[in-house]
């Protein structure tokens, strides 16, 4: 109960922020960081205190088995904790950070509504609720990415961000959706229990990969993930690198235990995060903006979890949840000192950061200690938490899986260093001098705000706090490592491993010290003015994509949606006539039984009817299409009358007549001949649906007149007229009072099109 | 109580008869509430009743016994469709006085409107064959004039294309009562089960396609839905709010009772192709515009898809998931039309290349905005995602794998195309004209503001509610499936 309140407090901030506080918008960010770190101490309370798990649900669609179930286990400790404790952490620092306006009100908003749900996904105790908690991140996200949406790129990232996680998004629900109708559950635990295989686990497992990939920016889907850094520092240090992308992998980690022996599951995780891990650090390598150096070591540290998760060794589970830990620390203390760093000289690029070094001591060092920890250097607990990685990977089977497991992690972790080393570089950099051109440009930086000390703290505070974080677990890591064996075990039951500062000279550190001498070497020699080579190819693709659907989606419509109403009318009744010819050929043999084909007057009067009909179609004045109509009107009349019903026949010829004097009427104030020519192709086809049409319906009339086999309710009509509705003629007893309701119907149609009617000529009077 | 079911019709027209000669707008508008709120009042008492006890509410006109007269049926399913409509007629008519517009002023609007929502409400209740082509009758003549009332050259045009395809729909809905009384000797809904059941194959077959093909064009279906795209984006914004809310839905409501009660469960197979079919083609139209109404006005047919679908998998299920999307839909449809309305009264124009910066204006229409569309593209937790995933979920129950990837394609599609909206009028530098920039957008209107907030706090209400609401449209559909129960509730015997 009290996590539903704690999801809900933070969605709660968030509303009244966008609502009602967007005028006081640090107020609202001052309640935002209460609420999350009450909702962090209830979770640590919660964690701490009770040794069983405790969980709640909310009962939303029971039917379908739509049910909100969060619990609180071991993992979810962890993961709770990093969102709140750091949510917490980047609000305080975008205190500081924004300008306190309108913009900053929206941040505060959606930043609380994004927590409200990473909060969800990540207590999330089935597929269903972690789906519904996944697409809103992904929403408020976009929402986010665009904060600046003045800006053409920043709308471009946010879009192309959405669309990937929300068409990955689209595959986990299909994922779930099978799980649900397979083993009626998504529940993880009573998943693992059914132990799912077979066609339907393998789609589902598939679906599941999708999803987690593209939220967790996994190659091929990566791309979406370095454009996200339009979005404001605070923004890319919480969503972009802390907390929402973690989510597929906190996807992968609930669900590796359950599909870990599914055909393919193990080989694609594996590829995939290998390639990722690689890639990400290749162009970490290359890049000139510090942001996009974090982004794309974002990228590559992803693809190292995705592995450690996908393996399904116990040490690999531990060390990933280790990991995470190390990551979401490091990376918020760096992407926050690059923003301060941005903020204070207005600079990002990694050959000018260097000059932030004098103004600003304490965040230098700061970050000096996360890069540290980031190229996973003795004694920070970036060290700790990859020397667990490798222990578990050189623990593999020598599988072909865990070879490639192995080398392309190595090769990664190589990329780690040289990237940490080269960002090392640039930010102890000394002959660069700081570029005041650029601090003037740059909007959100005034003398006031400069020169105060709370904006210093609140800038700098939590940076600080996050390498001293990484330095202080990393001296106690045998006590860190400690408290996170309950959350892997909740992960895995046979997860083990410790963490410790030093473990001893072993297979795993002689690696790790072979990767950092190399890596810093690479990244001692690494240029820092060279710029990206390429551009990226994923965002090229997607654009590619995206620009194709749209132009198919104008071709065909040019097609579906012509405009032509002679086609509209073409389709429409072709397809009508289509499915009485259906019903024809399936009931051919019944076509004339017991149908009475009339006398020879009768047959005479159609003929002529028939021709008229003819004439209306192919008389091109107007007046002489209008007279053949009332001749057919007049024809039909005739008929009536030969069958006995004069008063029907009357009232046909009334109406002929009047329409035709109408008609002709409104004839004199238009053009006399029928629209422009058309072509003979048209014609001919107008001409053959026009007489197909006209054989089919009768044909069928003669099919379903002959299947009747009940008697003619019209015996019923006779014998009721008289006797109970008082009337002699059974048609108008039938219209005012048998069904008198359907003739007030068409009264009112009638005064309805009068209405129009004059409405139209009253405004063409004007 | 039985007599009640027919007063949601009678009230309207009463009053649309009286405003004939009552011409003052104060008063026509006065009577138009005092007309809906009314029979509101008195379809929720018939939904109380039928919800409460498992039972039909049958008004016989005239008195005339059993299946010889014209019957008002209301169940579960056209009682709550009832109340929707009344419901969504009543918010739009708030919407309609505060925006003030040309054709409101009017004073054949109050009028035509009233008959237009007795139309609607006759379609639901309708027991009889030939009394629904009345409906249908009603409904296309009032809202024909409704998207003509302002006379432009465009309006004419397109109602052109409006009146010619719809009186196409009638003359086939007409030929189709007439076979099927030559064929079986009776209309009656009660009555018709088993007559068709005598029939032979193909005369069943046909009969069938027909009335398909018929309500099919009412619904927009594929490739049936030429008339909706282009002649709603020309309507005044709350006509086509009520349009698109409520008057294809008449159609897709047809559907449910071909595929129920006249021909249960036939022609599943073309019913699915046809759902997936309309759904695709549909947001692709949606996709390939650039004007917030168009993108609109093919959604609508791109949704009626999904509710397509959900009938062709058939079975209870699968129909209780098609009800529950029929009802979430009409809010969720509305609203995006009458926050499209409040746009273009602000900016005067619907086009995503002349309108923009709307967000930082008005954050609140922002997120009127936001609510519905996310809804649409079926994003949680809101009412969309419940009713989309549900379909999905009977879908892939049943083993339609293809339609169900169609399905979440277009789902897809249709976040790309809200997306579209979103970043074109939403985000961007807001529009430079000072006058208009410091307009506040929602106040500048109170009652249309209040309006489009109402329907968005129902759809809300709609994905808090889906717990109960879903049950009682599972109840909904097995009443609707039992045919037998529909003739002995109908006759009363």
């Amino acid at each position: 109960m009290m996590l539903f309140v704690a999801i809900f407090a933070q969605f709660a901030v968030g509303g009244l922020t966008l609502v009602g506080l967007r005028r006081r918008p640090a107020l609202a960010a001052a309640l935002g960081v209460v609420v999350l770190a009450c909702s962090a101490v209830l979770v640590a309370a919660r964690g701490i205190g009770g040794a069983e798990t405790s969980s709640y649900s909310v009962r939303w669609l029971p039917i379908l088995g739509f049910n909100l179930n969060v619990q609180l286990d071991g993992f979810a400790v962890v993961m709770a904790l990093l969102v709140s404790v750091l949510g917490a952490a980047v609000l305080v620092y975008s205190l500081a950070y924004f300008e306190h306006d309108g913009t900053y009100a929206r941040f505060v908003g959606l930043f609380m509504a994004f927590a409200g749900s990473m909060f969800g996904l990540v207590l999330a105790e089935d597929l269903f609720t972690m789906f519904v908690f996944w697409e809103l991140t992904s929403v408020w996200s976009f929402l986010l990415i665009g904060l600046n949406d003045k800006s053409t790129s920043a709308r471009q990232a946010a879009v192309r961000a959405l669309l990937t996680t929300g068409a990955g998004g689209l595959c986990l629900l299909a994922g779930v959706g099978i799980l649900q109708v397979q083993y009626g559950t998504t529940s993880f635990s009573e998943l693992l229990a059914a132990g799912p295989s077979g066609n339907f686990a393998h789609a589902a497992a598939i679906l599941l990969l999708l999803g987690a990939f593209t939220k967790s920016a996994q190659f091929p889907f990566h791309f979406w993930l370095p454009g996200a850094m339009a979005a404001p520092t605070p923004v890319s240090a919480y969503l972009h690198s802390a907390t929402m992308v973690k989510a597929g992998i906190v996807l992968l980690a609930r669900t590796s235990p359950i599909f870990a022996d599914v055909g393919v599951w193990r080989w694609w995780v594996v590829v995939a995060g290998v390639v990722t891990m690689v890639l990400g650090g290749w162009r970490a390598l290359r890049e000139v903006d510090a942001k996009l150096v974090l982004a794309y070591s974002t990228v590559s540290q992803l693809g190292l979890l995705t592995v450690l998760f996908g393996v399904g060794n116990r040490y690999a589970t531990y060390a990933g949840v280790a990991h995470i830990v190390a990551h979401a620390i490091f990376k918020v203390g760096l992407f926050l000192g690059v923003g301060v760093i941005d903020h204070e000289i207005g600079t990002r690029d990694v050959s000018k950061i260097g000059a932030a070094r004098r103004a600003m001591p304490t965040t230098t060092l700061a970050m000096v200690l996360s890069l540290l920890s980031m190229a996973g250097i003795i004694p920070l607990l970036g060290f700790a938490t990859k020397e667990k990685a490798l222990v578990a990977l050189l623990d593999l089977e020598r599988d072909a899986v865990g070879v490639v497991a192995l080398a392309g992690v190595v090769v990664g972790s190589v990329l780690s260093v040289a990237y940490s080393i080269r960002l090392l570089r640039a930010v102890l950099r000394s002959d660069v001098a700081p570029e005041r051109s650029q601090v003037a440009a740059h909007s959100s930086v005034d003398a006031d705000h400069h020169s105060s000390v709370a904006v210093r703290i609140a800038l700098s505070g939590p940076v600080v706090v996050a390498a001293a974080v990484s330095l202080a677990a990393g001296l106690t890591a045998a006590t860190v490592g400690s408290w996170l064996v309950a959350p892997s075990k909740s992960l895995d039951v046979n997860a083990v491993s410790k963490l410790a500062l030093w473990p001893g000279i072993n297979d795993a550190l002689i690696t790790s010290a072979i990767v950092i001498a190399v890596g810093a070497v690479i990244g001692w020699r690494a240029p820092l003015s060279q710029s990206a080579t390429s551009a990226a190819t994923g965002e090229r693709v997607f654009d590619g994509l995206y620009d194709t659907t749209m132009r198919l989606a104008k071709r065909i419509t040019a097609v579906t949606q012509s405009g032509s109403l002679p086609i509209y009318v073409g389709v429409t009744l072709l397809v009508a006539a289509g499915g009485l010819v259906a019903g024809l050929v399936i009931d051919a043999p019944r076509l004339t039984g017991g149908v009475s084909w009339g006398s020879p007057l009768e047959a005479l009067v159609s003929i002529v009817a028939m021709v008229l009909a003819v004439g209306v179609a192919v008389a091109r004045p107007r007046f002489a299409g209008a007279l053949f109509l009332g001749g057919v009107g007049y024809a039909i009349a005739v008929l009536f009358a030969m069958r006995g019903a004069p008063d029907l026949a009357t009232t046909q010829l009334l109406v002929e007549t009047l329409t035709i004097v109408v008609f002709l009427l409104a004839l004199r104030s238009m053009t006399q001949k029928t629209g422009t020519h058309v072509g003979w192709t048209p014609r001919v086809l107008r001409l053959g649906i026009a007489v197909g049409v006209g054989i089919v319906v009768p044909l069928f009339l003669l099919a379903a007149r002959a299947s009747r086999i009940r008697p003619s309710p019209a015996q019923e009509y006779f014998a009721r007229s008289l006797d109970e509705a008082g009337g002699r003629n059974v048609v108008n007893v039938i219209l005012v009072d048998f069904r008198g309701f359907d003739t007030m119907g068409e009264i009112v149609v009638l005064a309805v099109a009068a209405l129009g009617v004059v409405n139209l000529v009253r405004r063409a009077a004007r | 109580m039985t007599s009640l079911v027919v007063l949601p019709v009678l009230i309207p027209l009463c009053a649309a008869a009286v405003m004939l000669i009552l011409r003052s707008p104060m008063w026509q508008r006065v009577l138009s509430f005092v007309a809906l709120l009314s029979s509101l009042a008195v379809a929720i008492a018939v939904l109380v009743e039928v919800w409460t006890d498992d039972e039909i509410l049958v008004t016989r006109l005239g008195g005339w016994p059993g299946s010889f007269a014209i019957s008002m049926v209301a169940d579960r399913l056209a009682a709550v469709l009832v109340v929707v409509a009344l419901g969504v007629t009543s918010t739009v008519l708030i919407f309609a006085i505060g925006q003030r517009s040309r054709d409101e002023q009017s004073p054949f609007y109050h009028p035509v409107y009233m008959v237009m929502t007795a139309g609607i409400v006759q379609a639901f209740l309708a027991g009889d064959l030939f009394n629904l082509f009345v409906a249908f009758e009603i409904l296309l003549m009032a809202s024909y004039v409704l998207l003509t009332l302002e006379g432009t050259r465009e309006q004419i045009r397109s109602g052109t294309t409006y009146v010619v395809l719809n009186v196409i729909e009638s003359l086939v809905l007409v030929v189709a009562v007439g076979l099927i009384f030559g064929a079986t000797g009776t209309v009656n809904f009660a009555e018709l089960p088993a007559r068709l059941a005598e029939l032979p194959d193909g005369v069943r077959n046909g009969l069938q396609l027909l009335l398909l093909v018929a309500f099919g064009i009412k619904a927009a279906v594929f490739p049936l839905f030429f008339w909706l795209p282009d002649s709603y984006p020309t309507a005044p914004s709350s006509a086509s709010a009520v349009f698109a809310g409520l008057l294809t839905k008449v159609g897709v409501y047809c559907l449910i009772r071909v595929q129920t009660l006249l021909f249960p469960g036939e022609m599943r197979g073309l019913v699915l192709v046809v759902g997936a079919l309309t759904m695709l083609v549909g947001v692709i139209g949606a996709i390939s515009q650039q004007d917030m109404k168009r993108i609109l006005s093919f959604h609508i047919v791109s949704q009626i898809g999904y509710m397509v679908f959900g009938l062709g998998i058939g079975g209870t299920a699968a129909i209780a998931a098609t009800i529950f999307y029929l009802i979430h839909h009409i809010p969720v449809k509305t609203s995006l039309f009458l926050v499209e309305g409040i746009i273009e009264r602000d900016s005067g124009s619907s086009s995503l290349a002349s309108v923009s910066g709307l967000a930082r204006r008005s954050p609140m229409l922002a997120m009127l905005f936001l609510v519905p569309a996310l809804s649409l593209a079926g994003l949680p937790p809101l009412s969309g995602f419940l009713a989309k995933f549900a379909i999905v979920r009977a879908g892939l129950d049943d083993g339609h794998y293809v339609v169900v990837t169609v399905a979440l394609v277009v789902s897809l599609l249709t976040l790309v195309s809200m997306v579209k909206i979103w970043v074109g009028a939403f985000w961007g530098e807001p529009s430079n004209d000072r006058d208009i920039s410091q307009a506040n957008i929602l106040l500048a209107s109170p009652s249309m503001s209040v309006a489009t907030g109402m329907m968005v706090a129902l759809s809300i209400a709609i994905a808090i509610g889906a717990g109960p609401l879903y049950e009682f449209a599972g109840d909904a559909a097995r009443q609707v499936l039992d045919v037998g129960g529909y003739v002995v509730g109908v006759r009363g015997s």
